[in-house]
């Protein structure tokens, strides 16, 4: 490539700065006075005193809760993104397959979820899930059960309702991956002797892997933030990272506790996004 | 010659749409053929349907007596070389070309045995640890060709398997894989649109047109003696002249009686085909010998083409392309000449409305 020109580096920079100015007021900013505030602490009366002290932060490490809400968060987050890939895979692959002429009307109802509000989905699965909902009626009519099976106000639920919301986004994700499957590769498999199921298993999996990889990533980062869904579904009985950060910001007003909680957050979801780059960037050389 | 593969009236339809119309075909134990036509002849169809990648909707394939027709493409030991090859990206050189021994269950140390002697055959030995994309095409090819032949198929399968190279890569590639497909006796069936590939690559050629082959016959009879006027047409270049019946009932091209071998067409007008290396350029009026034919003629101009030439020349029957060698004299625009030409090399078919 050519060195770039003062006037092209000049056009460079004009491209680039509506976006940096509009990160650096919406989102530089506010991050840099969540992390100020996090070192504030709270008083006797519950009241913000402005400091500069590790108290908030030490009590939050110190917190047993702490390690227990840490634990549900990334246990649900790899058991619904996990449940999310499982549903999306297939799906995605018929999708990419089909030669059908609803194709395209297929992929948008695939993705269709999306329209609908998080609030309304959940009350969905409340009416299918509940104690007098639809799986709980069929459950105890088919005399499978006496007594209605607790399907939600827990991490059931919350799983269920959470990889429901996520599919959308996988599906997107591995569809856009599944570029590199190339269909004459598993015919060329099949030729050399691999029967349908080896042939997945050598070829098309192997092949489709990226975009498990990012499909992955992207989900397990919504789920970890996720607030709408686990708060309605968990009933209360559900206790979160995000959660915990809305609680202590909006229930009991401990700004401090809830930034440093925030950041807490935000430093474990980096910290496991970059061990997870390099794995995969292990796998993949 | 004992029929190896045969294909028997087969048919493949897409709804309305008729890909391949009756094909009947018997290949015989380490027999070359080309099935040689232009796109949308129904030609990689058929090559798909013997692989088992697509089922037909009539007729049987079998191979030495068996009937393979609803076997599924991963038990019919098929090597079959696809037209993008189709290496595995995931998979170094080695992985490559073992692929099809793994699902053979064969053990490693002979796997590896056998995956070093393939690799030595297409001449990669200390390639086996490159990824194909790591490969030149000409190298991809080769590996495309390994894998198919280490799993010793019964049937090697080329879909257009040259056609991604280079002009020069391509002639190199046509010699080795003539002499690999020569050498191990393997008998091939060898999908093309270029008739280059097909006439000196295989031991027959196939000549398909819309779903059917029109002539199957040995490289020079499909030049020389072409059946139908598609074949005519689409193999080789011809000069095509309007010849009218004569009252003596033979035919005359503008006026001058001509002799051909075979039996003529009816119909009061046929067209010559007439190939440009056939004629040879004569002084006016130049006698013809017995069984050769001579027309009056015009240079019109000339083409040098580097390794040979092409003359121009008006005759009363219209306008004919003569190739000459391109270190002769060039000829002068306006020369008066005689074309002269075999009998034997006179191709005749009913006249088509222009």
């Amino acid at each position: 490539m050519n060195a770039p020109t003062a006037a092209g580096r000049l056009a460079g920079i004009a491209l680039v700065l509506p976006a940096a100015l509009l990160l650096t007021v919406l989102y530089v900013l506010p991050m840099l006075g969540l992390g100020r505030m996090a070192f504030n602490e709270t008083g006797p009366t519950g009241a913000m005193v402005p400091a500069l002290s590790l108290a908030t932060v030490k009590a939050l490490l110190e917190d047993s809760f702490t390690l227990e809400t840490t634990w549900n968060s990334l246990w649900l987050s790899f058991a619904s993104t996990t449940l999310t890939l499982l549903m999306a895979y297939p799906l995605a692959l018929f999708l990419h397959r089909t030669t059908s002429r609803f194709k395209a009307l297929l992929t948008v109802l695939a993705v269709a979820p999306m329209l609908v509000s998080g609030v309304v989905r959940v009350f969905g699965w409340l009416a299918l899930l509940g104690d007098r909902g639809l799986v709980n009626a069929m459950l105890m009519g088919l005399g499978v059960t006496s007594g209605p099976v607790r399907l939600v106000y827990n991490y059931i639920g919350v799983t269920l309702g959470l990889a429901e919301s996520l599919m959308p986004y996988m599906v997107l994700a591995l569809l856009s991956g599944f570029g590199r499957l190339d269909r004459a590769c598993e015919e060329a498999a099949a030729s050399l002797g691999s029967p349908p199921w080896r042939v997945f298993w050598r070829v098309t999996l192997p092949l489709s892997l990226p975009a498990v990889v990012l499909g992955y990533l992207l989900c397990f980062v919504l789920a970890m933030s996720a607030y709408v869904t686990p708060k309605l579904l968990g009933g209360g009985r559900v206790f979160l990272l995000a959660t915990e950060i809305f609680d202590q910001a909006v229930t009991n007003v401990n700004w401090p506790a809830a930034a440093a909680l925030a950041l807490y957050t935000l430093m474990l979801v980096m910290l496991l996004v970059s061990a997870y780059a390099a794995l995969t960037r292990r796998v993949e050389a | 010659m004992t029929a190896h593969l045969t294909l028997a009236s087969l048919s493949k339809h897409y709804g309305e749409t008729v890909a391949v119309a009756d094909i009947s075909l018997v290949v015989a134990k380490g027999e070359s053929v080309a099935l040689l036509g232009p796109s949308g002849c129904g030609k990689t169809t058929t090559l798909r349907m013997v692989a088992g990648l697509i089922q037909p909707t009539g007729g049987r394939i079998s191979v030495t007596e068996r009937d393979i027709t609803d076997m599924p493409a991963h038990r019919r030991n098929m090597g079959y070389v696809f037209q993008s090859y189709a290496l595995f990206p995931h998979l170094n050189v080695a992985a490559n070309v073992g692929f099809g021994l793994d699902e053979r269950g064969i053990g490693r140390a002979e796997r590896d045995h056998k995956v070093g002697l393939a690799l030595e055959q297409v001449r990669l030995t200390g390639l086996a640890d490159r990824k194909p994309k790591e490969l030149s095409g000409g190298q991809q090819q080769r590996v495309a060709l390994a894998r198919a032949l280490v799993i010793e198929p019964d049937v090697l399968l080329l879909d257009e398997s040259l056609s991604n190279l280079d002009a020069k890569l391509r002639d190199a590639m046509r010699i080795e894989i003539r002499d690999l497909q020569r050498a191990l006796g393997i008998t091939t069936l060898f999908v093309t649109h270029d008739q280059t590939e097909a006439l000196t690559l295989c031991d027959r050629v196939a000549v398909m047109n819309a779903g059917r082959i029109e002539q199957l016959a040995d490289p020079r009879t499909i030049y020389d003696r072409p059946a139908t006027r598609f074949v005519a047409d689409f193999v080789g270049r011809s000069s095509i002249l309007r010849a009218m019946r004569t009252v003596e009932g033979g035919i005359a091209l503008g006026g001058t009686p001509i002799s051909v071998v075979g039996p003529l067409p009816a119909g009061a007008e046929l067209d010559v085909f007439l190939r440009p290396q056939r004629i040879v350029l004569g002084a006016p009026n130049a006698k013809a010998g017995p069984d050769q034919n001579s027309l009056p003629g015009t240079i019109r101009g000339h083409v040098f083409v580097g390794d040979r030439q092409e003359v121009l020349v008006d005759t009363p029957a219209g306008r004919v392309m003569v190739e000459t060698a391109s270190g002769g004299i060039a000829p002068t625009t306006g020369d008066t000449v005689s074309l002269i030409w075999s009998a034997a090399d006179t191709l005749f078919f009913p006249g088509i409305s222009p």
